[in-house]
């Protein structure tokens, strides 16, 4: 059970609505996504947060010298290896 | 699956992170910490061990690993030491992942269990291959905001919503 109320990217302004767009177009061209993933709309809350983290995911995970799938492969491995199931 | 992996790609991947886990346990719990340590909990067998069998194992071991100090204490059990290190070769060579990639994950496992002992052994793997400074930043970006995503998800009891390509 979640313990947290998704935000409704819906209903979102400013900030937020800046970067759940911005996560959206991202989503769609990585995974085929029609809307706003969980783990984005779980930080909207606090749009300073979920920007900050959007900046890290950005600088971290689409910028480098590495192709998008070796950078997936390791977080993969990762999440596997802390049990996360998302 | 969303990498476009195939089942074998699938087990490959969780192979290497399950094999680079255990093999960070292995080294925290032989109380190794540094590539350089001579032994640890159990002391090492010498370079030229009476055995011939781990005797012509630990040479050719030794051309490939940066520090066979671990190989040499899994020595003592000759049975350990020869099923770990095929597991090794198993999991680690080229297949539907090549071998580079999957040193890099190992290095990144290694990293997200703060074992220092193997991130200094996978690292001089992956830096034995060519990756510098700036590959080794941009693994430990991976795994670093994978501890954000992850902690998140976890704290937060987030649902999966990433649905699979049908």
């Amino acid at each position: 059970m979640t313990t947290i109320r998704m935000v409704d990217p819906a209903t979102v302004t400013g900030k937020t609505r800046a970067v759940f767009d911005a996560v959206l177009r991202r989503e769609e061209k990585v995974f085929g996504a029609t809307a706003v993933s969980n783990i984005w709309r779980c930080q909207g809350h606090v749009a300073d947060y979920v920007e900050a983290n959007w900046e890290r995911s950005r600088a971290l995970m689409q910028r480098g010298r590495f192709a998008p799938l070796q950078r997936e492969l390791i977080a993969t491995a990762v999440s596997a290896a802390n049990a996360c199931t998302y | 699956m969303r990498l476009g992996l195939d089942e074998v790609g699938v087990t490959e991947l969780m192979a290497v992170t399950e094999h680079a886990r255990a093999m960070a346990t292995t080294a925290a719990a032989l109380l190794l910490e540094r590539l350089d340590d001579a032994g640890g909990l159990v002391p090492a067998v010498t370079d030229a061990p009476e055995d011939e069998e781990v005797r012509t194992l630990l040479a050719d071991i030794r051309t490939e690993v940066p520090s066979a100090v671990l190989w040499r204490i899994l020595a003592r059990n000759p049975h350990y030491l020869r099923s770990t290190w095929r597991k090794e070769q198993v999991v680690m060579r080229d297949g539907a992942l090549n071998a580079r990639d999957k040193r890099r994950v190992a290095l990144g496992i290694a990293m997200s269990l703060r074992a220092r002992y193997m991130i200094e052994y996978h690292a001089a793997l992956v830096r034995r291959a060519g990756d510098g400074d700036a590959e080794i930043l941009e693994i430990l970006g991976v795994v670093d905001h994978y501890t954000t995503l992850n902690t998140l998800s976890e704290g937060m009891q987030i649902e999966s919503d990433i649905v699979p390509p049908a």
